[in-house]
């Protein structure tokens, strides 16, 4: 192998001064949380009994979980249809789709008005089968332990390099029983998803006559499942470009390159399934009446057409900056597609109005500090990133 | 075994429907109502506006007052339904055209929010009532989502809040309390059979009067609490929505209990990942012997 293909830590300081913006941001939100938790949700969210879920799910949960399903499409890829070279991009997927999910669950957690009864998803008795949510609820909890059990081997690889002699003796104790292991975690890894993923669209199947036309569907599993895929390339190919932009690390614009068609063809499939159902349902009409639902869904369209036939074009791929905006407009086609479903298109029958609080931004804000702030020091400190030349080297420094 | 990899990839998505499609999509069975439930029949032509029935539901619920002051005066003017009303009175007024209308739980014979509810916190009772028990509440307001008729409420402003709906006044021996306050008679309970034969009955005595259909005897797959209003005010006038006779959750329930009937699916994809797994190692390793054996 290559020197740059295997992973390494980055290491370097750990409390830089992004660090403590990024602390400031997340005590600020813990406070928030211990308000909300003394006075109620309502003191700090501007949800109401219309719009019962706010910008928490669609957001918080539903988006930073599709950006988390990077570790889906990749780990797909690699394993299931055997495209090894990628694997060299999993492991930062993984972090990323660990704290998406921790924090996708923190969400949930705050968001719930009677949190001490949680305890009913963990006793099988009581479960009630028709629920979407509870496969939600189940499946998100497993697969969050599932991603960090994913996060064993980097963690022991570098304990087993640690200066204290039991931790490396556990480490290396561990280490080939977790790779034993691996294939059959990663199996459960890549089936969870499949299962929640689709169902945080089919939690909407029980609204037909409150979710407009044209997002209301049978198909809304698919369709969440197929682009929370696409979210997910979009994800890696972002966190790729900024990690090599901020750290001493070499990106592999071929490999995402390579990668690109894929996403794209996905979500050229999406736009397909979705106009065809919308055809046989014979809601073609609610596209061209120009109201506000019929524009805000050829807005929808045109943000998933574009990176789609982007990442078609072979200069696109080729270059950095276009294949970036690419995955960034992935991304938010998919974010604004699960907000249409969850809040905009989603239609309570009077008067209620919602438009998210100062309380329900900062909580928003405080979570992805958090992702960001562990996935930061996650990377310095374990194995995750390939590309990072080795320590041992002398490197050449041009002095300024 | 040596697949090339179209074959392979042709295997493996063929493997993939099958699992997804296997199990045949058997439309689940609508809830229907039983004649002998309770329930409620509303006469909006009856109806004077009194609000006895809303005033003697929040005493037997315990619910407060929702005092609104004009010119110094307090009154309990509560808006719509909310976490201190499970039940409200509203006027349809159009020039010389009035109507009232009731608005409550419609305690649907299939309910959306029992279906979503993850630990059955909102139940059907024995006799057709929709009910909620607080102790398997996770606050998740789901049901919130899935009301076609936006009927559960939430104490927004409690740090251990609750869902608020009707319940049919199931804590007492004599019923609902609306229908036992209203003075006209607009507001009745018994059996569902005796109510829609009733319903019927007032239609056949008074077509000139009377739109000939029952909100309620196959809306949202029948619900019970059963809706006559006159011809002059229709019920979209008098606000209740629109909803398919087939029962709202149907659809959820279907798709989802094909996809995971027998959790055959799930456990077919986990064994195409693992195999795949297998079998792309041992791919893997019989490459690199053979790139090995190539430089030797």
């Amino acid at each position: 192998m290559s020197e740059h293909q295997a992973e390494r830590p980055l290491g370097g300081p750990i409390f830089t001064p992004t660090l403590f913006v990024l602390l400031a941001i997340i005590f600020s939100g813990a406070a928030l949380v211990c308000y909300r938790l003394l006075f109620g949700l309502g003191a700090v969210s501007a949800m109401n009994d219309g719009y019962a879920w706010g910008i928490w799910k669609p957001l918080n949960v539903v988006t930073f979980t599709g950006i988390g399903a990077g570790a889906y499409a990749v780990g797909l890829l690699t394993y299931v249809f055997n495209r090894w070279q990628y694997h060299s991009l999993v492991r930062s997927a993984i972090v990323v789709g660990a704290m998406a999910y921790t924090l996708g669950g923190t969400s949930v957690l705050i968001d719930l008005g009677r949190w001490w009864n949680l305890w009913v998803t963990f006793y099988p008795p009581l479960y009630n089968l028709n629920s979407v949510l509870l496969e939600v609820a189940v499946c998100v909890m497993t697969y969050t332990a599932v991603l960090w059990v994913e996060l064993t081997p980097p963690i022991l690889e570098q304990a087993s390099r640690w200066k204290y002699e039991p931790v490396r003796r556990v480490a290396k104790w561990g280490l080939p029983w977790v790779r034993k292991a691996l294939p059959f975690v990663i199996s459960v890894a890549l089936l969870l998803p499949t299962m929640h993923q689709s169902s945080l669209g089919g939690l909407y199947m029980i609204t037909p006559t409150k979710l407009h036309a044209l997002w209301y569907t049978p198909w809304l599993s698919g369709l969440f499942l197929m682009s929370c895929v696409t979210m997910g390339f979009g994800a890696v190919v972002i966190v790729e470009n900024l990690t090599s932009l901020n750290y001493r690390r070499r990106m592999d614009q071929r490999l995402l390159g390579r990668m690109a068609p894929v996403p794209a063809m996905l979500v050229l499939s999406f736009i397909a399934i979705r106009l065809i159902d919308i055809a046989v349902q014979g809601k073609l009409p609610y596209i061209w009446t120009f109201d506000f639902y019929s524009k805000l869904f050829l807005v929808e369209m045109a943000l998933f057409l574009t990176p789609a036939l982007l990442m078609l074009l072979r200069s696109v791929r080729k270059n950095r900056g276009g294949l970036f905006i690419s995955g960034v407009l992935l991304v938010l086609a998919g974010t604004v597609y699960r907000f249409d479903t969850y809040l905009i298109a989603y239609k309570p029958t009077t008067g209620w109005v919602y438009f998210p609080s100062l309380g329900e931004l900062l909580f928003s804000a405080c979570l992805a500090s958090t992702g960001i702030a562990v996935y930061i020091v996650m990377i310095k400190v374990f194995p995750i990133l390939s590309g990072v030349p080795s320590r041992k080297k002398p490197t050449i420094v041009a002095q300024a | 075994m040596n697949l090339s990899r179209r074959e392979w990839f042709r295997g493996l998505s063929a493997a993939g429907i099958a699992a997804v499609a296997a199990p045949a999509a058997h439309a689940r069975e609508a809830k229907t109502v039983h004649p002998e439930d309770v329930g409620m029949l509303y006469d909006s032509t009856r109806c004077v506006g009194c609000r006895a029935c809303t005033t003697r539901c929040k005493e037997v619920n315990g619910l407060p007052l929702d005092v609104v002051k004009t010119d110094g005066v307090a009154y309990n003017a509560p808006e719509d339904l909310s976490a201190s009303n499970k039940s409200i009175l509203k006027l349809y007024k159009n020039g010389e055209t009035e109507a009232f209308v009731k608005r409550q739980c419609m305690h649907c014979a299939d309910p959306a929010c029992v279906s979503v509810c993850m630990a059955g916190a909102l139940h059907k009772t024995q006799n057709g009532i929709v009910a909620y028990n607080k102790n398997v509440c996770v606050g998740c307001r789901y049901c919130q989502i899935a009301c076609a008729f936006d009927v559960p409420k939430f104490t927004w402003n409690e740090p251990l809040p609750l869902i608020v709906k009707c319940e049919m006044c199931r804590h007492r021996p004599e019923g609902p309390a609306c229908c036992e306050a209203c003075p006209r008679g607009a507001m009745t309970t018994g059996t569902m059979a005796g109510l829609t034969e009733e319903a019927h009955r007032r239609i056949g005595n008074d077509p000139d009067k009377y739109d000939p259909k029952i909100y309620g005897e196959h809306d949202g797959g029948g619900l019970h609490v059963l809706y006559l209003t006159s011809k002059a005010v229709s019920f979209e006038n008098l606000g209740l929505p629109d909803v398919p006779e087939q029962p709202i959750p149907q659809t959820s329930e279907t798709v989802q209990h094909t996809l995971y009937k027998g959790f055959v699916a799930p456990a077919a994809l986990f064994g195409l990942f693992t195999f795949a797994q297998y079998f792309n190692e041992r791919r893997r390793q019989a490459a690199e012997d053979a790139q090995r054996e190539n430089k030797s």
